[in-house]
């Protein structure tokens, strides 16, 4: 803790005394480099591999969609009690995932977290890439797909608004707003990258598409000046939203009156699960990108190290939550409540339910030891995991529809291929999104990293840069 | 589909309004500018909108009449006359329909000319306006496109005349020897006119031979009554007036004969509206757990070859107070095995006249006989039982079939025919009938499909559905009906009068002509066309009924009878008891081709699309077997593999199987559901047999069970106590839960004016017969989804009887619960649907909005009592043209991807409302029936207004035992329940 303390004065600090956010001193021009050749070299092998895998699982995603669509909801395994399944579960999944993205760039942004500048872009690529993913679910999750417009506000012949008392529609418009800010804040972000790759572009395609993505940028003194505005500002409207969308997808089920959903732990309890399991997601993604394309300078083990601290802190608060559901229920007198909760731990579903505290709640406790945080192979492992139980959080939370009020009603719900077929098929969507992403834009924000360089320091004494030189 | 329809497909007509109109004057489209200025512009076209519109509808008019399929006769309908058929009202008509060796008085309604929904007949004692779930299913089976559809010779396509000519030859040749060698094995029938065909198939072939059979019959307890009496004789109980009720392995509620009144005349007698009145008391003691066990209130569970025996203890008991029973003396013995005898007898003699002893139809003679000695010595004769003579009726006789099939083997029988029976599949294995048939030269099979028997046989002849033929029927208390058909034969099929004239009289007859001279031989002298006409209308002729005796017991018959048919277990075989039941939905297969009954959840069990060898806990332990596993069943040489399903409270050592599965000729439905258990029958046992020997094979058979979980986990779901503690704590069933009163923030809405509609589901009533979910079913449209969907847990009844069981695995009580949509007044399921699909409408209702719904399923999940149904699929999808004419046009046949649920019957509310309104009044009580109270037999379901403080529904939820369920959630549901009552004998200590 002590050297955690020592860490936060010191980033206070000005840049040129604080501890280096980037190990080995690299120059402007490296940076640019470094992050730039990665677009403009030619396609490495592996990309390609990993890209023929993940598109066919999106391909399977489209299938299994098509299927859905042609047959019906009953080719999942849904039933009456369980009338939700993987769709949901994998929907709230991917919304959480979102939430680290939102939360690196906007919320640390605003904190002066200067660290974060090396993963923000790639975190908010993430977010993107994970809403989209999530996106898909509530479409396809609906019994008549072809008039899922219903949903919307739109002014009709038969006057008939939506029901404004719905968390379902509050998630339509949570989810709206969230992807909206989401884009915007990430493409307002890249204007300056874009621009550098403009400059650097080789082919006149690239140019063009370049060109015009970066909006006529030249990093002008005005230019800076409206952009860091506007950065702000969005910085400050993609804030609140790390809270509220998580906390409206919780309402989902907090709102409803089934035991084991109606709580109010669950907004809060949502939002802390979201941030965990997307800096694990983030902390997959880096590490990967990290071996692969050799970016240990930016990805570099203090940046790591902080994403671990947080994954303890967000996973003793998750821990804590499921602690305290219990002790609720039992402290509430409501037979209901209790026994869904005993239900959970000990019934048909044990096995998801220990899953999910194996874990959520153990794993993320072997990184009070610094030796295991900066161990590269043990976070990766550890942010599988995570992930791996934070899916099953959202799963075990589902499957509390199988037992509910009236034994006589109790069910139990099997996910048939379709369902693993769109699980699998999201997640190969995500990558896909994800390596395009790697191949075309810049997965470093350079011009922010630029910013925490040394050299950013007008004070700085090697300083005989002038900014030309930097943004080539 | 018939000629006419060729001559119905003319192009619509154009309507005219003058005659100027037709002549497309200019003067009249002048006019017509000057009058109508702003439709002017259509008029200049010669097609237009109007004009189509016109063209249209009424090319759809005509298009319907295709569908019309009146019967040519003349029928009176129930409330008004057929000339005056206004589209989209339903008319009614009463018919009966023929089952075992009586039948049901039934009102039909039709739309259209297209029979929809069957309702009991008010007039009619068999019924009293109540149904079953086997007679509210009758519409499925008469719109079954696997129905026999054509006369066959072998796999030749012939036409009923081929056939006629063909019999009239066999007829003329049988005539000249008398009927040597004709032989008929028919099933089991009432009918005045029938019967008096079969006269004249006697006299006119003394020689032949005529056999009943069906595989479930009454054929014990006649044999029983003879026994008792000296005379054959049908029991006629009036559980209404029997204070004490023992029940020996008898299943009156449910599967024995008579059940709808059995069990309306149990209901009236175990109804307390307040804690004062008093109510009935049911001992059973049986084998398997039967609907009847489950409303008991003291129930033993023994292997049914002991029955006899505990009966024998029970009259030891009687004699040591005082109450000889006849017959008994020499064999009265005093086991201690069974529990509560003395208790029992103490009780039954304590209400003398008033108590009532029924033993079950597959208990033998013996112990119907000496039931009878028991209720004679109890002074019961007269008072709640009652019997009569049977005529015009044609019951089982299996000894008869037994010399039958000795006669085919022997090569004397040259033609057999087989009147409404599938032999092949139902007779006991033991019989070889199929191979003594191949030795018959020719067979003639007449039936509603081309079953097991009809793919063997020379001929096969369709049989019509009751719904579409002229006939006649006795009831169970003898009361003549009639039946009368909703819609001409959708295939080209025959009646049963219609072939039983031309097998008796070598001529065909119509089956209006036969039945009116049947009726018109009855009625001699007065107004036969007056009386005709009444007889059409009620369906039935009032006091018509078999003559009521109150015989003696005849000591030296029942003696000598009881001497020769010891009543203690005495085959000395052992092994374990297989026990054969009817199945409650399929009863003895013939209803195997039904969707609706083949998908209805077995009440106590919960067990669809499976019949399955019950045990007890304890025999399944020590098979080493569990649900699902399957066993195989071994009998005197013959085996059947059947899946195993633990049945608390079945007796040890025991084995229960249902009749009626494992069909072979049940086409798309019915083909390879469960096993045929006929396979392993004697005729020694057809009740029950011991010598069965189990042995589990290593494979399983998924079962489909609609409900799977037993207990109902302490919490408060059915309430119920004892008459005693209901004494004491009149309000228990509000008390059973406490919280602190519920507030709303917001005002409610006030239901000042109008209406407010309510229901009340009486627990102590219920029985749990089914009935009512099959009415549902029907009224609404609800799809079938097939044994994979069931398992699947989407079955889509929207009313479902939930059965819970407590205490002892053992020896545990059973509870039925009702539950269907609760209505809530705070629904919890309108806050969540993001569309505003469900709703609640200005009469309280929760209204489902098909159109608006986009299924996203939230509204389920936030159902509390799970009642919401959701089309998962699009089942209504591949209907066929026939299938598609069960479904009632009032209600909205659903697609796939929406959710739907109870509405309380909202079309039968919306009718009565528009009644009511043409008629200037309001809407009074009794106006609505929903279409599960229309069926109950026990009034156990109640709806009204609940703004009328008079209304029954009113009153009731003003009972004591009124509670709303889950009431702590706030929800504040429309339908509340009233506590169970169970009333022990409190001598009995519980074990």
């Amino acid at each position: 803790m002590a050297d955690l303390a020592q860490t936060e004065t010191k980033t206070l600090k000005e840049p040129a005394h604080h501890e280096r956010l980037i190990t080995g001193e690299p120059s402007f021009e490296h940076v640019t480099d470094s992050v730039s050749s990665i677009v403009e070299s030619k396609t490495p092998k592996a990309w390609w591999v990993l890209f023929g895998i993940s598109s066919s699982a999106t391909l399977l995603l489209l299938v299994a969609i098509a299927y859905l669509f042609w047959e019906g909801i009953g080719i999942w395994g849904l039933n009456v009690p369980v009338a939700w399944g993987l769709a949901i579960v994998n929907l709230v999944f991917w919304i959480g995932i979102g939430h680290a993205g939102t939360l690196i760039s906007a919320v640390l942004f605003l904190l002066r977290q200067r660290w974060r500048t090396s993963i923000n872009r790639f975190a908010e690529a993430m977010t993107i890439f994970a809403v989209i993913c999530a996106l898909i679910f509530p479409a396809i999750h609906v019994g008549r797909i072809w008039v899922v417009y219903y949903v919307f506000p739109i002014p009709n012949q038969m006057g008939v608004w939506p029901n404004f008392r719905s968390p379902l529609l509050w998630d339509v418009f949570a989810f709206g707003t969230y992807f909206t800010v989401s884009l915007l804040f990430w493409y307002v972000g890249l204007i300056p990258d874009l621009a550098t790759l403009r400059e650097r572009a080789t082919n006149r395609i690239k140019k063009i598409v370049y060109g015009v993505l970066s909006l006529g940028w030249y990093g002008g003194n005005k230019q800076w000046k409206h952009y860091e505005m506007a950065y702000l500002i969005l910085a400050a409207i993609a804030t609140p939203l790390v809270l509220s969308v998580h906390s409206i997808v919780s309402m989902d089920f907090a709102v409803s009156l089934l035991p084991g959903w109606h709580t109010t732990i669950f907004p809060p309890y949502f939002v802390a699960g979201a941030i965990f399991s997307g800096f694990a997601m983030v902390m997959t993604l880096a590490i990967l990108a990290r071996a692969t394309f050799g970016l240990k300078d930016i990805f570099n083990m203090r940046v790591l190290e902080r994403m671990n601290l947080i994954m303890l802190v967000t996973g003793s608060m998750v821990g804590y939550a499921y602690a305290m559901e219990f002790f609720i229920a039992w402290y509430s007198g409501n037979e209901y409540e209790m026994f869904a909760f005993v239900n959970r731990a000990f019934g048909p579903y044990a096995w998801a339910y220990w899953i999910m505290i194996s874990c959520n709640v153990i794993v993320p406790q072997f990184f009070w030891s610094k030796k295991l945080r900066t161990n590269i192979a043990f976070m990766f492992i550890a942010s599988i995991l995570i992930n791996i139980g934070m899916w099953f959080e959202r799963f075990v939370i589902v499957v509390t529809l199988s037992r509910d009020y009236l034994p006589s009603a109790w069910g139990y719900y099997t996910p048939t291929f379709w369902d693993i077929a769109i699980l699998i098929g999201s997640f190969g969507l995500f990558f896909s999104l994800f390596l395009l992403f790697l191949r075309f834009l810049p997965m470093v924000a350079m011009s922010e990293v630029k910013g925490v360089l040394p050299q950013a320091d007008p004070h700085y004494a090697g300083n005989k840069q002038t900014y030309s030189q930097a943004v080539r | 589909m018939s000629k006419k329809n060729g001559d119905m497909k003319i192009k619509g007509k154009d309507y005219w309004r003058s005659l100027d109109q037709l002549a497309d004057t200019p003067e009249f489209n002048n006019f017509l500018k000057r009058e109508f200025p702003l439709g002017a512009a259509q008029f200049d076209n010669s097609w237009s909108r109007r004009k189509f519109l016109t063209l249209m509808g009424a090319s759809l008019a005509m298009a319907g009449l295709a569908s019309c399929r009146r019967p040519e006769e003349k029928i009176v309908p129930y409330v008004e006359r057929p000339e005056e058929v206004i589209p989209g009202v339903p008319l009614y008509y009463a018919t009966s329909m023929p089952f075992s060796d009586h039948a049901f008085g039934l009102v039909v309604e039709s739309h259209e000319g297209r029979p929809t929904k069957i309702e009991g007949n008010k007039l009619h004692s068999s019924t009293l306006g109540a149904s079953s779930a086997i007679t509210q299913a009758q519409t499925l089976s008469l719109f079954d496109p696997d129905r026999s559809k054509k006369v066959l010779k072998g796999e030749q396509e012939k036409s009923w005349n081929d056939f006629v000519l063909n019999w009239i030859g066999a007829f003329e040749e049988f005539k000249q020897n008398k009927g040597v060698g004709l032989a008929v094995l028919s099933g089991m029938f009432s009918s005045p006119t029938l019967s008096r065909l079969k006269k004249s198939f006697d006299k006119n072939f003394p020689n032949a031979s005529w056999v009943t059979y069906e595989a479930v019959s009454d054929e014990n307890i006649y044999n029983g009554t003879k026994a008792a009496f000296g005379k054959r004789y049908r029991p006629n109980y009036s559980f209404d007036k029997a204070r004490v009720v023992l029940s020996l392995d008898s299943d009156f509620l449910l599967t024995e004969s008579d059940s709808i009144n059995n069990a309306r005349g149990f209901g009236k007698a175990r109804n307390v509206e307040t804690e004062k009145d008093e109510m009935n008391r049911l001992y059973i003691v049986e084998s398997g757990y039967s609907t009847t066990g489950a409303n008991a209130d003291h129930r033993q569970a023994i292997s049914s070859g002991d029955i006899g025996a505990f009966a024998l203890n029970l009259a030891n008991a009687l004699n040591n107070l005082g109450i000889n029973v006849a017959g008994t003396s020499a064999q009265l013995v005093s086991d201690k095995k069974f529990k509560w005898v003395n208790e029992l007898a103490r009780d039954l003699a304590g209400a003398k006249g008033a108590s009532l002893v029924v033993a079950g139809r597959r208990q033998p003679a013996a112990v119907h006989a000496l039931a009878a000695a028991i209720n004679d010595a109890l002074g019961n004769i007269g008072k709640t039982v009652l019997y009569s003579e049977v005529s015009d009726t044609s019951s089982s006789d299996s000894a008869g079939l037994q010399s039958l099939v000795a006669d085919m083997n022997s090569g004397s029988v040259s033609t057999l025919i087989m009147f409404g029976s599938n032999p092949v599949y139902d007779a006991p294995a033991e019989l070889g009938f199929a191979a003594a048939m191949s030795k018959v030269k020719t067979t003639i099979h007449f039936n509603d499909y081309v079953d097991e028997t009809g793919q063997l046989t020379t001929w096969h002849v369709p049989k019509s559905h009751f719904l579409e033929s002229w006939g006649d029927t006795r009831s169970y208390d003898g009361t003549m009906g009639l039946t009368q058909p909703l819609i001409r034969p959708l295939f080209k099929s025959v009646s049963e009068s219609e072939m039983m004239g031309l097998l008796a009289e070598g001529k065909a007859t119509k089956g209006y002509d036969l039945v009116r001279q049947t009726w018109k031989n009855k009625n001699k002298g007065g107004n036969f066309e007056s009386r005709w006409r009444k007889i059409l209308h009620d369906g039935l002729e009032q006091k018509s009924a078999y003559k009521s005796e109150s015989p003696g017991v005849k000591n030296s018959v029942i003696s000598k009878f009881l001497r020769d048919n010891p009543l203690t277990n005495s085959s000395g075989k052992s092994g374990m008891e297989i026990i054969f039941r009817s199945s409650p939905s399929l009863y003895d297969g013939r209803y195997a081709t039904n969707g609706w009954l083949q998908e209805l959840a077995h009440p106590i069990s919960k067990l669809t699309w499976d019949n399955v060898a019950y045990m007890s806990n304890a025999d399944a332990k020590s098979l080493g077997v569990k649900n699902n596993d399957v066993v195989k069943l071994e009998l005197d040489g013959r085996s059947l593999e059947l899946p195993v399903w633990i049945q608390p409270g079945q007796a040890k050592n025991s084995v229960v199987v249902e009749l009626g599965y494992g069909r072979k000729g049940a086409f798309k439905v019915g083909d390879g559901v469960g096993g045929n258990v006929n396979l392993l029958r004697n005729f020694s046992a057809v009740g029950f047999a011991t010598g069965l020997k189990v042995s589990k094979m290593n494979r399983t058979h998924a079962l489909a069970c609609t409900q799977d979980h037993w207990s109902m986990e302490g919490r408060a779901i059915v309430r119920e106590a004892s008459l005693q503690e209901y004494r004491q704590h009149p309000k228990f069933a509000e008390e059973a839960v406490q919280h602190k009163p519920l507030e709303s923030v917001f005002d409610e809405h006030s239901y000042a004016e109008g209406y407010q509609w309510g229901m009340t589901v009486d627990l102590n009533s219920c029985v749990g017969c089914n009935a009512c979910m099959i009415a549902c079913q029907s009224e609404n449209n609800i799809p079938i989804v097939g044994k994979e969907q069931v398992a699947n847990g989407r079955e889509m009844n929207w009313i479902r009887l939930d059965r819970y069981y407590s205490g002892d695995v053992e020896d545990p009580e059973t509870v039925h619960q009702i539950i269907l949509c609760q209505h809530c007044e705070n629904a919890p399921c309108e806050t969540v649907c993001p569309v505003n699909a469900t709703m609640h409408d200005a009469e309280g209702l929760n209204v489902m909005v098909y159109n608006r719904c986009i299924g996203t399923r939230y509204c389920s999940n936030n159902c509390p009592y799970k009642v919401r149904r959701f089309n998962f699929f699009n089942y209504t999808k591949d209907y066929s043209e026939v299938e598609k004419m069960t479904q009632n046009p009032d209600v909205t046949v659903r697609f796939r991807g929406v959710m739907e649920k109870c509405t309380y019957c909202i079309q039968r509310i919306s009718a009565a409302k528009i009644d009511a309104k043409n008629n200037g009044r309001k809407v009074v009580d009794g106006d609505i029936t929903t279409a599960c109270q229309q069926a109950c037999p026990v009034d156990a379901l109640t709806f009204g207004n609940i703004n009328d403080a008079e209304s029954r529904v009113s009153k009731k939820k003003k009972f004591n035992r009124n509670y709303a369920l889950l009431s702590e959630l706030n929800v504040k549901p429309r339908t509340t329940y009233l506590a169970k009552i169970r009333n022990p004998n409190s001598n009995i200590k519980k074990a």
